[in-house]
């Protein structure tokens, strides 16, 4: 990155800023930050109010944690919701880890290519994927049939509806995320080093568990931390695919909002999993520090000794590996598996792509349900979906959310990552904080906690209430892809300009906006896409009556599972997949392939 | 007001006044048209076929009919709370009901008797609500797994020796209770009130058979076509949707249980006269029937069954071959267990 080395002297001595930025570039964050206050810490707070008084009598009262503690039943949900993101996690980086490293080593133009099929299913609605897998995996679906015609007792088992189905489900869904997280800190590292490390003797695996491997750490952290949190707020996948030991806490937490209206209850649950996601963020930031997981790789001070602790155990893991590895290489006698990671990682991607291949056959077919493989080709579905009034308000409002949310998620982000690229790193940490906060919190507590507040403001089942959820939820993404932007951007260039007298507008239009336009351009339709897809937040404020497209497909899932729902999401599959496409075209080559 | 609202009608007051704002500009043809809230999709356009249509021929008067969220209790007190009333009529069942009138009424009184309506049953009509179609939870097996010599009633559905098979249940304690005191020996009209124990015990003895709980109508529809599993509780009209697209399934109707759709109007509502001159529109037979050619539930006026086919009054679960051990769900028993018993049940599922 050749902007970061400019940047860092920037920033360190800011008496060398331009002088027209120096007094406002801290208050661009304002706006932001002023938003995010509005429309996701206070609501986050009311809720957590509701959560600690009686509804009848409003007087301060712990029911609602006396009887999540009290009872067993919420105490199991609780553990059984950290188990599961916690193999969740391992999961994604044991098998994200090899594809990331496998990407690290391509050049940028087939990376950013595979990139993109990567990212298909992190794109691609919970509900739809949820369904294709109980397709495929069904009891005499295509995998059980094969299964089934190769084991010796010729029955297959059964694949569904357990733990296994729950965190391939989840670790489908978020190893793009840990990829994705991992990729940028692996392609920092100077591969000169390794053979830095041959020339001093190192054997070739010695190179890489004791120095690759140990430099890949802060990406790995990173991407646990992410997985993890983003786990903890999973309800379509494990209400879907798990057995009835599979409950998590966002399914607990949904049924008592909406069935049985105890706000209170609901809100004291939403209160445990905030809490517990927050204590991991704070337990993280001391031992690995939490600007790694914003992509600043792992230059960062020496700190205390928790954090010497964290290292240790890094350099520990690094240290066994590379001792097992060394143990396996005797055994095999120098044999060469140069082959084995490439078609590992094909596998993989394979694998990643399933669901969404899947979906295109089930909305062509003849059949009155989801089958496959259909018993033939049919155009009825999406006669049946472009026909439709209801799916077709429903597309529309989608887009005109998505339209509407972008560039004020653009332009908010913009103003902040300038902040944080041109002010000190105190006020880039606070402004960080608050701007990840819509990842940290799960989303499922920040819908709930919107539709608490929104209802007062009289922005339930309004378009402007979801435009709001929506660039909540959107910020972050676009957020960190605004400051990729700017921390690649070379800030000499404006500063020459400045110097051979252009004026502050000039160096803007004619130098700043035309290097980081594309990068921009990309954050924005991230954030379109985001609210695109987004239900969660959609599920409570849409009211029933301002129907977005996902919170359609939704609703048709619980009354009645048609073709349908594969033709809708063939047609959201297919405006996010060529937004995405333009998006990785725009952004620059130096952060492509990089962040989310 | 010296006392602060309490929290959740505060939160529900904002969002009706959202719900208003279209109510106020329809407010000026009010006489001439009717706001209807239904489940939408194909439940509202079976309505607007069998029922809608018809009634704008009669009367001349237009019925709006609008998506109502999947739990329209909330809705219904919101418009209620702040006077602001953008639905006439909602399609609502007995759960609904008891909900809006405990502890605090939210149904209007429509004064109906049962000479308003004549021809529907009793137990299917309140003063303030009125049963159009009645649904029920029965089981339904394959076929192709059991042959024509499937179980035939919720004892041989626990008999997992003589009827081994891949099963599945609805994932919450109403109904399934039910048949687990049915399948315990207890007569299907000595069900209420309920022994939870002796239920719960039941349910311990079928828990380790069951594959899948599902928790969508949708998703039950998919177990039995699909032949995920072999033999399932599921609403009798999502079992005929399988069975009418070609799957080789069977519905077993001892010991249904059935409850209700119907109407009922948020207390204080302008339209009283034209929303009960709907309602009362509803309990005409030939109406009724025309209903279950496009829904298979079943209607609550008996007397449907005159212009109904025989093959067709099979598959309703009030006609008279099929609701000779027909038990309505009980509402005033749930009501006040609901909660306690979803606990007990939440955490019997995590058992084991």
């Amino acid at each position: 990155m050749s902007g970061a080395a400019a940047l860092d002297p920037v920033v360190a001595r800011p008496g060398r800023m331009p002088l027209w930025l120096r007094p406002r570039a801290a208050w661009l964050a304002v706006p932001g930050l002023l938003f995010l206050a509005l429309f996701f810490i206070l609501p986050v707070i009311q809720l957590f109010g509701v959560s600690v008084r009686d509804p009848q009598t409003l007087e301060f009262s712990f029911a609602g944690y006396r009887r999540a503690l009290g009872a067993t039943v919420y105490l199991r949900v609780l553990q059984n919701t950290f188990v599961i993101a916690a193999q969740t996690t391992a999961l994604c980086i044991l098998f994200g880890y090899p594809l990331a490293y496998w990407l690290a080593g391509l050049t940028a133009r087939v990376r950013s290519r595979l990139i993109l099929l990567v990212m298909l299913p992190f794109w691609t609605s919970a509900l739809v994927k949820a369904f294709a897998w109980l397709v495929l995996l069904a009891r005499y679906g295509v995998v059980a049939r094969v299964l089934g015609a190769i084991s010796p007792t010729g029955q297959a088992p059964d694949l569904l509806h357990g733990r296994g189905a729950v965190l391939m489900g989840m670790t489908h869904t978020l190893l793009p995320l840990a990829v994705l997280t991992m990729l940028p800190v692996m392609l920092r590292i100077d591969r000169g080093l390794i053979s830095a490390a041959g020339t001093l003797g190192a054997a070739r695996l010695q190179g890489f568990w004791r120095v690759f491997f140990h430099l890949s750490m802060p990406g790995v952290a990173a991407a646990a931390l992410l997985c993890f949190i983003a786990s903890l707020g999973f309800f379509i996948t494990p209400a879907l695919l798990g057995g009835r030991r599979d409950a998590m806490i966002g399914q607990v937490i949904i049924e008592q909002i909406q069935a049985v209206l105890d706000w209170q209850f609901g809100g004291a649950l939403a209160a445990m999993l905030v809490g517990s996601a927050l204590l991991t963020c704070l337990v993280y930031d001391r031992v690995f520090g939490l600007s790694v997981v914003a992509g600043d790789g792992g230059e960062r001070a020496a700190g205390d000794w928790l954090r010497r602790i964290g290292l240790a155990v890094l350099a520990g893991c690094g240290n066994g590996f590379t001792w097992i590895s060394e143990a396996a290489a005797r055994v095999l006698r120098g044999h060469r598996f140069g082959w084995v990671l490439p078609c590992y990682a094909v596998l993989l991607i394979g694998f990643l792509m399933i669901p969404t291949l899947l979906i295109l056959p089930m909305a062509f077919t003849s059949s009155r349900f989801l089958e496959f493989p259909p018993p033939g080709f049919g155009l009825h579905w999406m006669e049946v979906y472009f026909g439709s009034p209801l799916w077709m308000s429903a597309t529309l409002r989608s887009f005109a959310v998505a339209a509407a949310t972008a560039p004020l998620a653009a332009l908010i982000a913009g103003a902040a990552a300038l902040a944080v690229a041109r002010s000190g790193p105190r006020w880039g940490r606070l402004v960080f904080a608050v701007f990840l906060g819509p990842i940290i919190v799960p989303t499922i507590v920040t819908a709930v906690a919107q539709f608490y507040l929104f209802a007062r403001l009289s922005l339930v089942a309004t378009t402007l209430g979801l435009v709001i959820g929506h660039t909540v939820i959107a910020l972050p993404i676009c957020f960190v892809a605004m400051v990729a932007v700017l921390k690649g951007h070379d800030w000499r260039l404006d500063q020459a300009a400045a110097t051979l007298g252009a004026s502050r507008l000039r160096v803007l239009r004619h130098v700043t906006v035309p290097l980081i336009k594309g990068g921009c351009l990309a954050a924005l339709l991230f954030a379109f896409i985001t609210s695109f897809e987004e239900l969660t937040v959609a599920l409570f404020i849409s009211g029933g009556l301002k129907t977005t497209l996902p919170k359609q497909m939704w609703d048709d899932v619980l009354m009645a599972v048609n073709p349908t729902l594969a033709a809708a999401s063939v047609i959201v599959l297919a405006v996010v997949f060529a937004l995405f496409l333009i998006a990785e075209r725009l952004r620059p080559p130096s952060t492509q392939a990089g962040r989310l | 007001m010296p006392a602060r609202p309490i929290a959740r009608r505060h939160l529900l007051t904002g969002a009706a006044a959202v719900l208003a704002a279209p109510a106020i500009i329809g407010r000026a043809a009010a006489a001439t048209q009717l706001t209807i809230g239904d489940n939408g999709g194909p439940v509202g356009a079976s309505f607007r076929e069998a029922f809608y249509d018809p009634f704008e021929k009669a009367t001349g008067i237009k019925i709006v009919n609008v998506t109502q969220a999947v739990d329209p209790v909330a809705m219904i007190k919101v418009a209620v709370d702040t006077k602001a009333y953008t639905v006439d009529v909602h399609l609502l069942t007995p759960t609904h009901c008891y909900a809006l009138t405990h502890p605090t009424n939210y149904l209007q009184d429509l004064d109906l008797k049962p000479a308003d309506v004549p021809g529907i049953q009793p137990q299917f009509l309140r003063s303030n609500y009125m049963g159009t179609d009645v649904w029920a939870t029965v089981f339904a097996y394959r076929t192709d797994k059991f042959g024509g010599k499937g179980p035939q009633n919720w004892a041989e559905f626990w008999d997992v020796k003589k009827f081994p098979g891949r099963r599945a249940l609805y994932k919450s304690p109403s109904v399934n209770l039910e048949i687990a005191l049915m399948a315990d020996g207890v007569p299907w009209d000595k069900v209420y009130p309920m022994d939870v124990d002796r239920a719960f015990k039941s349910l311990d003895r079928i828990k380790p058979s069951i594959d899948v709980w599902w928790t969508s109508g949708a998703q039950s529809t998919q177990l039995l076509q699909s032949g995920e599993v072999d033999l399932l509780t599921i609403w009798s009209a999502r079992a005929q949707t399988a069975i009418d697209a070609g799957a080789p399934a069977k519905i077993v109707w001892h010991g249904s249980v059935a409850s209700l759709d119907g109407w009922g109007v948020p207390k204080g509502a302008p339209n009283v006269e034209v929303a009960r001159q709907f309602i009362r529109f509803c309990s005409d037979p030939a109406r009724q029937a025309a209903y279950t050619t496009v829904m298979r539930n079943g209607p609550t006026n008996l007397a449907a069954y005159d212009s109904i086919p025989v093959e067709r009054a099979n598959l309703l679960p009030t006609s008279p071959a099929n609701r000779g051990s027909m038990l309505l769900y009980d509402d005033d028993w749930w009501g006040p267990n609901f909660s306690p018993v979803k606990q007990r049940f939440d955490a019997w599922l995590l058992e084991g």
